[in-house]
């Protein structure tokens, strides 16, 4: 080694200096490929992981609600139909019912009719034993009457009508 | 804020600060070493790269010169700088080292993809290493350091590698399709190519190698007149006013733009560039993808 301070020619070729500097160009190249290029890379690159991340949980999210709405409207559909449904069936219960109402009023009314009917022949059956009773007291009472006294034709006017005037009376 | 909260948020910050200084501090040695060790020169120097001391092998001699400890400086200072820019960054984003850093590397990315296709999608921290490595090379000057980039050894080696990952990729279809590529179109053009294979990459040295030193040669010419021509114009000025170049002054700022920071950038986004288009052109990609398909044909 010689420690001479002298200045090397503009031109001189070395090819010490000159794999020195090949040399230099890759260990640079390592240097910035580890401690430059790769945290860069790896930065953005996990960057763009998020992204793509929050965009494909968006992208499910918007999926979800267009199944959502989907589902929604189809079930707005058979909404209606059922609707229909619901009416249809309440309608046939509701007519059901009233039919069987009116039938069971008709039967009531027959039922009651009957009723009436029997009490009516029960009450002409009654009155027509009544009247027969009060027939039979007139007669009876007439026929008092005639034994009592004799009659001459005015009484006789008079006791029939006073007879047939007691019959109106107790036929109240 | 909460005291448990800052806590952090100090010792996060004092990292920051850490890491720019041990960024910084490679840069700042630079200048100590050329100050301490550049001798003084008189009038126009136009010379290669300062040589500290050479190592002997039995190859042949190793000089450690200013473009090789420049180079070591530059790559110890971007290594600070990754773990500055990289420091804290999260997925949720928010800094603006971040926003930055993200950006760079998209850019690259897209840059490589669209230069060189998919497949060599791989190649984006290479392009990025060189791409940082060729323009910080570069911006040295703008510290009045030597640039590397103004080393042909330096750049040569660069190209060098490209050369080799321009033959590794061309010989993806075996050694008898490299081959063979060198008589397409025709066999009489052997020769030429042969000429083109081997002109690439001391094209691609020459041309990021020379606009640099250009650069810093028109620099120094031109530090050298202005110091003339105030010495001519301003050397009647009493006392060490007339010792001062003061046309200097500015002035070379100026031309320094074009020469040190557009030049620089320039010529690390050209070398990349052409790393990305050679590579890319000389990958028989058609072919490569037929005998793929063959191949896993075959397999099933």
């Amino acid at each position: 080694m010689q420690v001479l301070m002298q200045n090397a020619e503009v031109i001189s070729v070395n090819i010490w200096q000159i794999v020195a500097s090949l040399c230099n160009l890759v260990i640079l190249f390592l240097i910035l490929k580890r401690f430059l290029y790769k945290p860069v890379k790896k930065v953005l690159a996990q960057r763009q992981a998020a992204l793509d991340e929050k965009y494909s949980a968006a992208a499910a999210a918007r999926s979800d609600a267009e199944a959502d709405r989907a589902a929604w409207a189809e079930k707005m559909q058979t909404a209606d139909a059922e609707a229909a449904q619901v009416i249809k069936t309440a309608t046939e219960q509701a007519n059901r019912r009233s039919d069987q109402i009116v039938g069971q009023a008709k039967e009531k009314a027959a039922v009651i009719v009957r009723e009436a009917q029997t009490a009516a022949e029960q009450e002409r059956v009654r009155a027509e034993a009544q009247i027969k009773r009060e027939i039979a007291d007139v007669s009876v009472a007439l026929t008092e009457k005639f034994l009592a006294r004799k009659v001459s034709p005015d009484d006789h006017r008079t006791m029939i009508d006073e007879a047939i005037a007691e019959m109106g009376e107790n036929d109240d | 804020m909460t005291a448990t909260a800052a806590k952090p948020n100090k010792l996060f910050r004092a990292v920051d600060v850490l890491l720019l200084v041990l960024a910084v501090l490679p840069l700042l040695a630079g200048i100590v070493i050329r100050i301490l060790f550049y001798p003084a020169t008189e009038g126009i120097d136009i010379s290669g790269a300062l040589i500290y001391f050479t190592l002997d092998t039995p190859i042949g001699p190793f000089p450690i010169s200013e473009s090789q400890v420049n180079s070591w400086l530059v790559m110890l200072t971007l290594f600070w700088l990754c773990l500055y820019l990289t420091h804290g960054i999260t997925p949720e984003g928010g800094s603006r080292r971040q926003h930055l850093v993200e950006w760079a590397v998209e850019q690259v990315d897209r840059l490589v993809c669209e230069n060189m296709g998919e497949y060599f999608a791989g190649f984006a921290p290479f392009i990025i290493a060189m791409m940082a490595l060729s323009a910080f090379s570069s911006l040295l000057s703008l510290l009045g350091l030597h640039a590397p980039t103004s080393d042909i050894n330096v750049v040569g080696g660069w190209a060098l590698l490209v050369f080799f990952l321009i033959t590794y990729f061309k010989m993806k279809c075996g050694p008898l399709q490299y081959l063979r590529s060198f008589t397409e179109p025709v066999p009489l053009l052997l020769p030429l190519n042969l000429i083109s294979e081997v002109a690439t990459p001391v094209s691609m040295a020459f041309r990021h190698y020379g606009n640099i030193l250009s650069g810093a040669v028109i620099s120094a010419l031109l530090g050298a007149a202005l110091t003339g021509l105030s010495k001519a114009i301003l050397g009647g000025l009493p006392g060490i006013l007339g010792d001062i170049p003061l046309l200097r002054v500015g002035v070379p700022a100026v031309l320094s733009i074009y020469f040190d920071v557009f030049s620089g950038l320039l010529q690390a986004f050209i070398f990349a560039t052409l790393t990305m288009l050679y590579v890319a052109g000389g990958f028989p990609a058609e072919l490569y993808a037929r005998k793929k398909a063959a191949k896993s044909k075959k397999r099933r």
